[in-house]
């Protein structure tokens, strides 16, 4: 391997980071579509891809510190569904929207929680934790509705996800960098992000470091709890009905797009930006097969293809830098006098 | 010293299984000739593939896509059985495209060392697609007649469905494998510590490969028990399955971290599934409290699992009881 090689290697890792790599996805998709689909291309249609991702994005963001720390949580589909069926039944009792909203926030802030008690408290993993309140989620909201949808939401409630800002910009997109920059601001800057980011890599070595990750723990599926109140409201308002079908495959929308964005499913590794990107590809796919009269269950496929070609991608990246951190030690060794073995510091100056 | 006996896990299994049938026997009208045949009918396919899922979890992996999977499995043998195929063939192919998928979770698996759990969930949903897009008709097949059924509805005595003894026969082998073979300790010694395992010459990837084509084989196997007892197949009734297959197989003992747990544990735990969601019939209780149920059966029984009943009744008798389950 000679120097100039390597040198081109990190230019060209420079410039093909992950997210750049994204970015070139999605403008590649939205042209893809608006070429198969010209209307794609006005504004009110192109901006709408942001309105149906509201939801997903909001718990997207929740779900990068989740993933981050190692853990997942599946059931977020089932617990927006939950939420969601508790604020059309006290909506159709009571009338009342302002105790509707805080019963589907507190719903959801309280499956959270649920959540989080099991995993910071006892040693069952959060893919069976959540897997198993995944079902119990689900059937709870099947009993609370059985059959019945719940409707006629006052208008007012309906303008908190149906507004378009200078006519064709949805208020979602304003959820979503609020969210954003709030969520990204700790991820990236804090201690907490970092925390987080060390639970992935070793949890002990953080707990040895006297930070208390059960406490951790229980905030962030408190918090993907609470966003999934949130998110369960402003699919509510685009939707209009709250019926047992609204959540399916959701969680698996909501983990496709963190993964995509690069986020490791092994945890340590993420990026909020990159899922931002990862939202807005499966926004774009989604209206894109919409427009093109394609079914959910072609949209499923594909995503369900997607997630494993990320998980793949992700996996090989890995490999890759780590045998290339392995060949620039070598070299680096070779060049190095005899007497010294790879181990040892370079000497300085 | 007088030796303190302790109760197996499987032997309280056995208990509360032999409690319940003893309560339904007597409240409802389960304990009939009718009433077994669909009960052995019913927890066969399950006992099949709670011993399925089981072996994979024993490695410490896990396939939620095995649902969708025997969706395959059954159109496979149906679509085979409508174009005049003999049961000799049949059979074998709906198995073999069983034991490929599952080959496919395990190769994504191993090779890339990504989580199974993910994998599978993605498959799930690739499967899914799969179904109402590429199908013709979504894989709905009806009338297959007696050439498809003969097998499933089939019964000894007029109670014992030919199924139940395939499942038992099954349970049997499965048992003796887990036990006697190398390949069945391999599977222990994975679950329970990958790097010794390494250390006594076991090769954990090709052993999870390994395990996930048997697996992929007895899900052929389960979805035709279930598969071969109706008139018609659709894939998509068996979408959501694996809740059912994963929680038999948890309740009956097999550690979610692998490396612990029992075949026969499996078997019970099915039974004891089923029987809970017959007595929610006879009872009244609708079917979407399945969901519900499932869900807290898991939690209970993985809670179980993971908690040091040992250890926590060791600082009882000290006295210094600390409920610190985390460390």
């Amino acid at each position: 391997m000679t120097d100039t090689r390597l040198k081109r290697r990190r230019r060209l890792s420079a410039i093909f980071t992950h997210q750049s790599i994204l970015v070139l996805v999605l403008v590649g998709l939205v042209a893809v579509f608006g070429i198969m689909e010209p209307v794609f291309f006005k504004p009110r249609v192109l901006f709408d891809v942001v309105a149906i991702v509201g939801e997903i994005g909001i718990m997207a963001m929740a779900m990068t510190y989740i993933i981050s720390t190692a853990g997942v949580d599946l059931g977020v589909g089932y617990n927006l569904q939950m939420s969601g069926i508790v604020f059309g039944m006290v909506w159709v009792s009571t009338g009342n929207p302002v105790l509707s909203i805080v019963a589907a926030l507190l719903t959801g802030l309280l499956a959270g929680i649920f959540n989080g008690l099991i995993i910071s408290r006892t040693r069952i993993p959060p893919l069976v934790t959540t897997l198993a309140t995944m079902y119990l989620y689900r059937g709870i909201s099947m009993i609370l509705a059985g059959t019945q949808t719940f409707t006629g939401f006052p208008d007012g409630f309906r303008a908190f996800s149906t507004t378009k800002l200078f006519g064709f910009l949805p208020i979602q997109a304003i959820y979503l960098i609020v969210i954003f920059l709030i969520m990204n601001y700790f991820y990236e800057r804090g201690a907490l992000g970092r925390n987080m980011k060390g639970m992935g890599f070793n949890e002990k070595a953080i707990v040895f470091s006297g930070v208390n990750t059960r406490r951790i723990k229980l905030g962030i599926y408190s918090l993907m709890g609470l966003l999934c109140g949130l998110a369960s409201l402003i699919y509510l308002g685009r939707l209009s009905a709250a019926k047992t079908s609204m959540g399916d495959y959701m969680n698996f929308e909501v983990i496709t797009a963190v993964l995509l964005g690069g986020t490791s499913i092994m945890g340590g590794v993420g990026s909020m930006r990159g899922t931002f990107i990862g939202v807005l590809i499966i926004g774009t796919l989604k209206k894109g097969f919409t427009l093109l009269n394609f079914s959910g269950n072609i949209y499923n496929f594909t995503l369900g293809i997607l997630l494993i070609l990320s998980l793949i991608v992700f996996a090989l990246e890995e490999e890759r830098k780590r045998m290339a951190g392995r060949e620039e030690a070598t070299s680096a060794a070779a060049a190095r006098p005899a007497s010294q073995t790879p181990g040892d510091n370079p000497p300085t100056g | 010293m007088k030796k303190r006996r302790t109760i197996t896990r499987e032997a309280t299994l056995g208990i509360i299984l032999l409690a319940i049938i003893v309560f339904l026997s007597l409240t409802t009208s389960f304990f009939t000739k009718s009433g077994l045949y669909s009960f052995m009918l019913d927890v066969s396919p399950t006992v099949v593939a709670a011993i399925a899922v089981g072996m994979v979890i024993f490695t410490g992996n896990i396939d939620i896509s095995v649902g969708t999977i025997s969706g395959f499995v059954a159109y496979t043998a149906g679509a085979l059985v409508k174009a005049g195929a003999p049961m000799v063939v049949f059979v074998p192919a709906a198995i073999a495209i069983g034991t490929l998928l599952s080959g496919i979770n395990g190769f994504i698996t191993v090779k890339f060392k990504v989580p199974s759990l993910v994998v599978t969930l993605a498959m799930n949903m690739v499967h899914i697609g799969f179904y109402a897009t590429f199908l013709p008709q979504s894989g709905w097949i009806e009338n297959l007649g007696p050439r498809f059924t003969w097998f499933g509805r089939g019964r000894i005595l007029d109670v014992i469905p030919y199924t139940f003894v395939v499942a038992l026969i099954v349970s049997i082998v499965a048992m003796f494998v887990m036990k006697y073979t190398r390949f069945g300790r391999a599977l222990y010694a994975v679950g329970g510590n990958r790097q010794s395992a390494i250390f006594s010459g076991i090769n954990p990837d090709t052993t999870v490969m390994k395990v996930f084509l048997v697996q992929g084989f007895l899900i052929g196997i389960s979805a035709l028990l279930r598969a071969m007892t109706r008139n018609e197949v659709m894939p998509s009734v068996f979408v959501g399955r694996e809740l059912f297959f994963i929680s038999a197989a948890l309740v009956g003992g097999i550690s979610i971290f692998g490396g612990s747990g029992k075949i026969v544990g499996a078997v019970m735990g099915a039974a004891l599934v089923y029987l809970l969601s017959i007595a929610m019939i006879y009872y009244g209780l609708q079917d979407y409290y399945q969901f519900a149920l499932q869900g807290i059966i898991i939690l209970v029984a993985v809670f179980i699992t993971v908690t040091d009943f040992g250890k926590i009744r060791k600082r009882m008798q000290r006295g210094k009881l600390k409920v610190a389950i985390n460390d």
